[in-house]
């Protein structure tokens, strides 16, 4: 049969215009914004921009800002698993109640978990007063700050490998088994490798909403600089000066840094991803 | 033997899903469980493995117990359907995952791998990974990797399951080959009988956590003893006949088949027959046939299914159309043929044809319980008791029908039934219950079932007889009924209160001796109770002390009925009752003996 002038019809209708708002919206609210950024930072001159970008004060944030993000996704990855590990294979009264609570920390205002991690780990708070004693202080220090973004990202962690681990079929396990393994074995060689990328995203998700946080940390932090000042607080006190560039100068340095490290782990899942490939 | 199974069970939330089952492999010995999903099989598979525990029974292999070995520590391999490979591992990392459990030296490692590869046809495959490889050759991988540490079983949990018809028989086949190389003791879990018939030595059917029967594959399709077996390995039509001193007969007709049960104590009784599509004969009148006449039929459907061809045949207006099992009431019964090519050139047939039907072979199952006749004083009432839920779920289960009858004891006391009672009859529970089932005992039935009302389907099955003379028949019907519930079985033995010494060893030997004939006769594990004390009220304790619980009542006297196990028949509490009646050998009248 012969085509004269008709469209062969598209599995997925409307492929232009769904084409079409996506690159609209991602353009006015994503690339305008940052473009909008770098430019700012652009009205300064080099010798300026190097300034504020190496300042003492700015290189001690970014280590807090950057570290911390850090040290709290890796808390979450691991905690996080045990406690998606949990959920899914085991069934005990509560279950439904815990899995409730773990998005808690995605509806809640960050200012309020903010004040209520405060208030119950400063030195008169509830958990705070018994560590006061060993001399622990979390409250107003890099202790603190941690906590807060370990708190932001975990459910992050947990919904993505929670899923992940129903995937791993007890099959997988009873083979192992079967073929002599332990249980230390099985987890080691069959469980993580199993369930490593959707723990490498999830690690991802926790770690780029931490390099963001703002509202949560800056109760507990104390905001002392070059102590426990972290980036985006200096961003806004920059703001506050009416020092535009130089806070948009600070912004352009997080960006990159986000930039690479998520590039990074994307590349790392990539190359996960491939090893993993199923085709049945 | 290199795997023994002895009185395995395993229960979920009390629930048996694996009842009481008993296995024997031998060496290098292809044993093939088969049962529908849902029967129990891939559990008792899992619990050989030692993946999961089980609740009584012991497990050996090779001589050694391992009921409580864990599974790491059992020396088997294990196929899973979804070939369970480990994705993030080469083909080579997966085959040699056990061998470095153990540790084994690099060049030992790659020397075995090798090894299981040509054993599977899969050389040079080494470092693909699982998902690069088809779903058959996942499957060989699989299969590899559970021989790589040289298990002394292998389990193979319906490894085809996932696979399409022609890979599934090029499968089947290495298998086949690597099972014989290796004379490696196997069992393997299926559903599908085709399989099952291709690659076993021996067959044990499952269904509903019971293994029914087992057997070489030939025996168990010739000869099976239950209607599932009859009905699972092939197909099969189920017959309701009728068996007397003279042979079988369908309703007026006589057939030329040998009954494989004895003649139930000289008294005329329903049997059920199997007739397979392939030993139906189709001709055009019933001279032309060469084998028995069963009845004429009309073709409703002809399909045509390459070697061979499918009719489905109508029972037109005999009485043996009544008498078909199965389909339900009497204007739907079909009997299934297949005929070959030849057959079908010498007499070509098209829907709407009536034909001759003749039976070249009928095999008569052993089963006592053939079909239910649900007997009340009216048939309104009748109609009520054949939907009691048990009722119902028995006959559903056992493929059989429930006929209604009205029964008039006292008009009829002194005369002569037009009729003959067949099948199980169903009366319900209460007060007159105990004279209803005199009556039809009188009347030539030799089960009767007293159902109380909204009785549950049994989860405890009470077996008892009041005469060493009705044991062997009283566990036939037992053993019929528990093929089709998932109960328990109970054995229980009583002794007469003040037997002392010598007097209580009499009868534990009775115990025994029951427990053994209802395993090795009529494959029914049974556990035993002995009770001291009164006959009638240790029964009733027993039957109190739980909800859903069921009692099987041998008796050779009319008269114990009601008399003696009368308050077991009242409506409250009420407990469903199967009375099994034989009389013994005095009471036969001698010319129906003869």
């Amino acid at each position: 049969m012969k085509m004269v002038g008709q469209r062969e019809p598209n599995v997925l209708p409307g492929f232009g215009i769904t084409l079409g708002f996506t690159t609209f919206f991602l353009c006015a609210i994503v690339l305008l914004p940052l473009s909008a950024l770098v430019l700012k930072a652009g009205g300064m001159d080099w010798e300026r921009f190097v300034a504020v970008i190496t300042s003492a004060r700015s290189l001690a944030s970014y280590r807090l800002s950057f570290g911390a993000s850090l040290l709290a996704a890796t808390i979450n990855m691991v905690f996080g698993f045990a406690l998606a590990w949990t959920l899914v294979r085991y069934d005990f009264p509560g279950r439904k109640f815990i899995d409730a609570i773990i998005d808690m920390p995605f509806a809640l205002p960050t200012a309020v978990s903010g004040i209520a991690l405060t208030a119950v780990f400063a030195g008169n708070g509830w958990i705070g007063q018994f560590l006061e004693p060993l001399g622990i202080k979390v409250a107003y220090t890099w202790i603190g700050i941690t906590v807060a973004l370990t708190l932001i990202g975990m459910p992050f962690v947990v919904r993505t490998v929670q899923p992940a681990i129903q995937e791993v079929q007890r099959d997988l396990e009873d083979a192992a088994e079967t073929l002599g393994a332990g249980r230390f074995y099985v987890f080691r060689r069959i469980i993580i490798p199993t369930v490593l990328p959707a723990l490498l995203t999830g690690f991802t998700l926790a770690f780029a909403r931490a390099v963001g946080e703002y509202g949560s940390v800056i109760f507990i932090s104390g905001n002392l600089p070059m102590k426990t000042e972290i980036t985006p607080y200096l961003i806004v006190i920059r703001l506050e000066e009416f020092d535009y560039a130089a806070a948009a100068a600070l912004g352009v340095v997080m960006l990159s840094i986000s930039f690479v490290m998520l590039l990074a782990i994307n590349l790392l899942q990539v190359w996960g991803r491939k090893r993993l490939m199923v085709s049945r | 033997m290199s795997i023994v199974l002895d009185q395995v069970t395993k229960r979920y939330q009390d629930q048996p899903v694996v009842n009481d089952v008993s296995i024997e492999v031998g060496e290098g010995e292809f044993f093939v469980l088969l049962g529908p999903s849902g029967s129990g099989k891939s559990t008792l598979l899992r619990a050989i493995a030692g993946l999961t525990g089980i609740d009584h029974g012991r497990i050996s292999l090779h001589g050694r117990d391992v009921t409580h070995v864990r599974a790491r520590d059992r020396g088997v391999g294990l196929v899973f359907q979804n070939y369970a490979l480990f994705r993030h591992m080469t083909v080579a990392d997966n085959i040699e995952f056990a061998l470095r459990v153990r540790r084994m030296k690099r060049a030992d490692r790659v020397a075995r791998r090798k090894e299981l590869l040509k054993l599977v046809a899969l050389e040079g495959l080494d470092e693909r990974l699982p998902g690069q490889l088809s779903g058959g050759q996942q499957q060989r991988v699989a299969v590899a990797r559970a021989l790589a540490h040289k298990p002394q079983v292998l389990l193979l949990d319906e490894p085809f399951g996932a696979l399409d018809a022609k890979i599934r028989e090029e499968l089947r086949r290495t298998i086949r080959a690597v099972q014989r190389e290796l004379g490696i003791s196997t069992v393997l879990v299926t559903h599908d009988q085709e399989e099952a018939f291709a690659l076993a030595d021996t067959i044990g059917v499952m269904n509903h956590g019971r293994l029914l029967e087992v057997g070489y594959p030939h025996d168990l399709y010739a000869q099976p003893a239950t209607r599932f077996v009859a009905t699972f390995l092939g197909a099969a039509n189920l017959l309701l006949a009728r068996q007397s001193a003279n042979g079988i007969r369908f309703g007026a007709t006589p057939v030329n088949a040998e009954g494989t049960e004895r003649l139930r104590a000289g008294r005329e009784h329903e049997v059920v027959a199997v007739l397979r599509p392939e030993e139906v004969e189709l001709a055009a009148t019933r001279e032309q046939l060469t084998s028995n006449y069963i009845a004429r039929g009309a073709v409703e459907e002809v399909a045509f299914t390459g070697a061979l061809e499918r009719l489905r045949v109508r029972l037109l207006d005999e009485p043996s159309a009544a008498q078909l099992l199965g389909a339900g009431s009497a204007a739907e019964a079909r009997v299934e043929v297949t005929r070959t090519q030849p057959e079908r050139r010498e007499l070509p047939l098209h829907a709407g044809a009536q034909v001759a039907l003749g039976a070249r072979r009928l095999h008569i199952l052993p089963t006592p319980i053939s079909s239910f006749l649900a007997c009340a004083p009216t048939e309104a009432e009748a109609e009520e008791l054949a939907r009691e839920p048990l009722l119902e779920s028995l006959s559903t289960r056992m493929k059989t029908r429930v006929g209604l009858r009205a029964i008039a004891p006292a008009a009829e006391a002194a005369g002569e039934l037009i009729e003959p009672l067949s099948g199980v009859a169903a009366i319900a529970a209460g007060d007159k219950a105990a004279e209803t089932v005199e009556w039809l005992l009188e009347n030539g039935a030799g089960e009767v079932l007293v159902l109380p009302r909204q009785a549950p389907s049994p989860s405890r099955v009470f077996i008892h007889w009041a005469d060493e003379a009705v044991r062997r028949a009283t566990l036939a019907v037992s053993a019929s009924l528990l093929r089709h519930v998932t109960a328990e079985a109970v054995y229980l033995g009583i002794v007469p209160e003040g037997a002392q010494g010598a007097g209580r060893a009499a009868p534990m030997r009775k115990l025994l001796d029951a427990r053994s004939e209802a395993q090795q006769s009529h494959g029914l594990e049974m556990r035993t109770e002995l009770a001291i004390g009164e006959t009638v009220s240790e029964i009733t304790r027993n039957l109190s002390a739980a909800t859903a619980q069921m009692l099987v009542l041998g008796i050779t006297d009319i008269g114990q009925a009601g008399t003696a196990y009368r308050s077991l028949l009242a409506a409250q509490p009420g407990w469903p009752v199967l009375i099994v009646y034989r009389p013994t050998e005095s009471r036969i009248s001698p010319e129906i003996a003869a």
